[in-house]
């Protein structure tokens, strides 16, 4: 398809309506079952099921008279951020090693990187439960983080690898030609030309985190993140509403930060 | 040694640059960035994977579980006995190749908008694409039910309308709706490594390919989709390979009869105490998909699409 | 020349085998999961602690691990503990399933107390994996019936102290169907669609077992197999199969399950929203259910855990079982205290004969845990 540009005379533009509005619809289906829980949010019953009862606020104010769901949600963001961090360092160390340099033993490293992916959490899980108490380690929330770090690894690994395997390399032939030294070469033209991947894998990295339960069940001892707190809560109907109220208002949140960065940015 | 700062992967070895008797500040920075990575995937999946290796010969759970142990192959031989768990290995992989193949094909498009259409915009687009993911699954799945069941908003508003006379039953509960789930949930995921390609080329090559072919499919044909093909590789593995051993999607919409072989894995560690099975059935699902991702790139070679 | 990651590759999975191949040739070292010995036996010396009644409460400190179902850390749960030791806590990590804690169990979790159901207690005596307790330290000890006592109870000794109990059996709705007798409408192929059994294997072998009169301890290969077939038929017959009571009440309440397998608090949840259900009585007994608590063997925090499984039994925590959650509690006191109708409902409190017929889930083997949980594991995998 054409930029648009220089479109060639007799021949169809290309239909971006159609792209544009598919994007909308995956994004409507996506944000529609968040729309309906923010809608129950405020229901006055306490399953999940029509018809609604009648409007109330209550759940809000219980969940900021409940210390533990918010000390769970404080928990998965620290899981979250420092584990994305570490996933996202060593995923594009990883995929600067698989795109830039050609090595005996290659294909091993890149079998290593993405068999995180072909383990079942679960058990997973339970290897590392025997690892951390053979070695001592006691579970909190930073064996959580190391695992949702190796599990989030190999999709930090495959954004940035995509983005930097077959591109072109003049330029970095260029900064060594003008004296930058490899590692100066790696970090002024490389790493920035990566950028924008980099940011997507912190992000699937992140999202691989905050909303994991299967290795945060086994991992996190005393300490609980967001999701295992949830599964607890679950059990027993009568606290649904307010684990709803909880993920609303993160999300709104979310949502409320996201835009206001935005009309920061394009000022 | 035959470490090479050369882009081209492809490059025989012999091309690499030989180490001279000073510290190569290539070589040093290879080991910079090989070497964390290999020492956390070493200890925190390599021994976990040794560990589940041993777990499947072990007898059972009984004693110590790391105490010395009779290795049996009787795990191996119940799995091998049980024509109902290479049944699932099967649909499994199928279901999980349909998966990835759909959802690839659907995040292109996507990945498209964001690249070349959205403008300034895209960084926002793409975020407000993954931000969803922050909500809990098992909410989220809980609203979905409220639309889909029996008596849900769907039904309700097809049979009110005169559309149907007995509610659908098959939006929930069976194997499709975990299908249809699945790729709902990978889609945006998938997006990510695709926009990471797209991102990277040149609006000039559109201009040139502009001049070069005669429609916008050609252009399409000859220059984007090649460029795109690493990222399309890339989001097919990631959705592909956790999918076979997906256990938490089949839980809440499979219902009786869409369960895969990662909730059997998953039973015999929580539900059943019996780890030295599910062990044993893991190193097989591993050495399957590894298997097949293995011979689906030897098949596909996306890098000699690449010409590389 | 060998490239050098290689060799380090090589090197650090050496090392890794090696740090696992000593771990292994220690057993029993202060690093071993489990904590103690493998080995069972009378020899175990009982427990040896301050008496638990001289301390006063607020100089009673530290920290307690509790190793529970997923919710029971509830503060509802163990109020008499919170309020009576204000120094001292209680955390927890949580099990989802019988299986899922003996697990962990095993794993070394480190956790002094730890909460199975009947059914699921054999293995932690025989595997020396649980303390024995002095139930004189107990101050609530009396108010739990020599019936649940005796569950908690081997070889002589008491190894768990009972506290929450209740019943299985079938939640249906009145709407559709008029009334359950037998625990086969589980199985009966006019409710296609709309049944939905537990997913469990043994509780699956029970169902049978009731309804072909089979000896629930000794169960044979042949009867196995037929259960197995019973159950691949049925399969297919279920809207789903449930695995936590807030994944069934929905489904009762949106009128897409009319018949299934269900624990009183199900049925009490339902009828409390105004749904239109009963529980049955079947001609075959109801089933019952006891939830205990046991002590880690090798603790550090004995007399902590003690002070615990006291305050667990004590009235307000024992009140808020069936209050809050419809629960039957293992103090007596409270549940002749029941005036609410739904609850009185739930637990048969008012008609002495279900309880004469119910049948209390016996202790499984390592063996038929194995065998029952991969029947079922084999028959979800066959659809």
């Amino acid at each position: 398809m054409s930029t648009g540009r220089r479109p060639r005379s007799g021949l169809p533009r290309p239909r971006l309506p159609a792209l544009r509005g598919f994007y909308w619809l995956m994004l409507g289906l996506l944000y529609l079952p968040i729309v309906l829980l923010f809608v129950f949010s405020f229901n006055s019953n306490t399953t999940l099921s029509f018809p609604l009862r009648g409007f109330t606020t209550d759940w809000y104010e219980k969940l900021f008279a409940t210390p533990a769901l918010l000390g769970s949600i404080r928990n998965s963001l620290t899981v979250a951020v420092g584990s994305s961090v570490a996933a996202t360092v060593l995923g594009t160390m990883l995929a600067i090693l698989l795109s830039r340099f050609n090595f005996r033993g290659r294909n091993l490293v890149a079998g290593l990187a993405i068999l995180p992916l072909l383990v079942p959490y679960v058990v997973l899980a339970v290897a590392l439960l025997v690892l951390f108490t053979v070695l001592g380690v006691d579970r909190s929330l930073l064996t959580v983080g190391v695992a949702h770090s190796i599990v989030a690894l190999p999709y930090a690994t495959l954004i940035v690898l995509a983005r930097l395997i077959g591109s072109e390399p003049q330029l970095e032939d260029a900064a060594m030609d003008l004296g930058a030294t490899y590692p100066g070469t790696l970090r002024l033209v490389v790493v920035p030309m990566a950028m924008p991947a980099i940011v997507s894998a912190w992000i699937t990295a992140f999202t691989v985190s905050f909303d994991e339960f299967a290795l945060a069940l086994f991992l996190a001892g005393r300490d609980q993140t967001f999701p295992v707190y949830l599964i607890g809560q679950l059990r027993f109907a009568q606290s649904l509403p307010i684990l709803i109220s909880a993920a609303v208002l993160l999300m709104t949140g979310t949502l409320t930060l996201i835009v206001i960065a935005d009309r920061i940015r394009r000022r | 040694m035959t470490v090479g700062a050369g882009s081209n992967p492809g490059a025989p070895t012999g091309l690499g640059v030989r180490p001279s008797r000073a510290p190569d500040p290539r070589r040093l920075t290879f080991l910079a960035l090989a070497l964390p990575a290999v020492a956390a995937l070493a200890l925190l999946i390599v021994v976990p994977l040794l560990f589940m290796v041993a777990l499947s010969f072990r007898p059972d759970l009984r004693g110590e579980l790391l105490s010395p142990f009779v290795p049996t192959l009787k795990h191996y031989e119940q799995v091998a006995e049980t024509f109902s768990y290479w049944r699932l290995l099967g649909i499994s992989a199928g279901m999980a190749a349909i998966v990835a193949f759909v959802a690839t094909a659907a995040a292109f498009p996507l990945a498209y908008f964001l690249a070349f259409r959205a403008g300034r915009r895209a960084g926002l687009y793409l975020i407000l694409l993954l931000v969803p993911f922050w909500t809990s699954y098992l909410l989220r799945v809980m609203a979905w039910k409220l639309m889909l069941g029996t008596e849900g908003v769907i039904n309700s508003g097809l049979s009110s309308l005169g559309l149907i006379d007995e509610p659908l039953d098959a939006l929930l509960y069976n194997r499709n709706a975990v299908v249809v789930t699945l790729i709902y949930v990978w889609i945006p995921f998938a997006t990510l490594p695709i926009l990471a390609v797209l991102g990277r080329i040149d609006i000039r090559l559109h201009d040139a390919a502009a001049d070069l072919y005669s429609s916008p499919w050609q252009q399409f044909r000859r220059v984007t989709l090649p460029l795109a093909v690493p990222g399309l590789a890339a989001a097919f593995l990631m959705v592909f390979i956790p999918t076979v051993g997906e256990y938490v999607t089949p839980l809440l919409v499979g219902g009786t009869g869409g369960s895969m072989f990662g909730n059997i894995i998953q039973d015999f560690f929580v539900r059943a105490a019996n780890w030295p099975l599910g062990a044993a059935l893991s190193v097989i699902m591993l050495a399957t998909t590894l298997v097949l991702v293995v011979v689906g790139l030897r098949i596909v070679k996306p890098r000699r699409l690449l010409g590389i | 020349m060998r490239s050098r990651p290689e060799t380090l590759l090589r090197a650090a999975v050496v090392m890794c085998v090696m740090a696992l191949i000593a771990a292994c040739a220690a057993p029993g070292s202060s690093t071993s999961p489990t904590g103690g010995p493998a080995t069972a036996g009378p020899a175990t010396p009982g427990p040896t602690t301050a008496p638990a009644t001289e301390t006063p409460p607020d100089q009673v400190t530290g920290e307690l691990l509790v190793l529970d179902w997923t919710g029971y850390d509830a503060a509802d749960f163990w109020i008499d503990f919170k309020n009576k030791y204000a120094n001292a806590t209680a955390t927890f990590e949580f099990g989802g399933s019988d299986a899922d804690i003996y697990g962990k169990m095993k794993a070394g979790s480190q956790a002094d107390v730890f909460h199975p159901y009947t059914g699921w207690l054999q293995f932690y005596v025989d595997e020396g994996m649980v303390e024995e307790i002095d139930t004189t330290k107990l101050k609530n000890w009396d108010k739990v019936p020599d019936s649940f006592k005796a569950l908690g109870q081997f070889n002589g000794k008491q190894y768990f102290i009972p506290w929450d109990w209740g019943f299985s059996s079938i939640l249906y709705r009145t709407d559709h169907i008029a009334t359950v007798d037998s625990w086969s409408v589980l199985l009966d192929p006019k409710y296609k669609g709309h049944l939905s059994m537990w997913d469990d294997g043994p509780g699956a072998v029970t169902v049978s077992s009731y309804i072909h009169d089979y000896d629930e301890t000794s169960i044979t290969d042949a009867q196995l197999a037929a259960i197995k077939a019973e159950w691949t038929a049925q399969a297919p017959l279920n809207k789903t199969y449930w695995a936590a009571e807030t994944d069934l009440i929905p489904l009762v309440q949106s009128d897409e399950v009319w018949a299934a397998y269900a624990w009183q608090g199900a049925y009490a949840t339902l009828l409390g929203q105004g749904v239109p259900v009963a529980y049955a009585n079947p001609k075959e007994g109801r089933n019952s259910w006891v939830g205990v608590y046991g002590i880690r063997k090798g603790t550090p925090n004995l007399d902590l855990a003690l002070r615990f499984l006291d305050e667990k039994l004590a009235d307000a925590t024992s009140t808020n079982l069936p209050a809050l959650y419809y629960y039957g509690s293992a103090n007596s006191d409270v549940m002749g205290a029941i005036t609410d109708a739904s609850l009185k409902a739930a637990f048969g409190i008012d008609d002495p004969s279900i309880l004469k017929t119910t049948n209390f889930t016996p202790n499984l083997t390592a063996e038929q845990r194995d065998a029952w949980t991969a029947m079922w594991t084999e028959v979800k995998a066959a659809q």
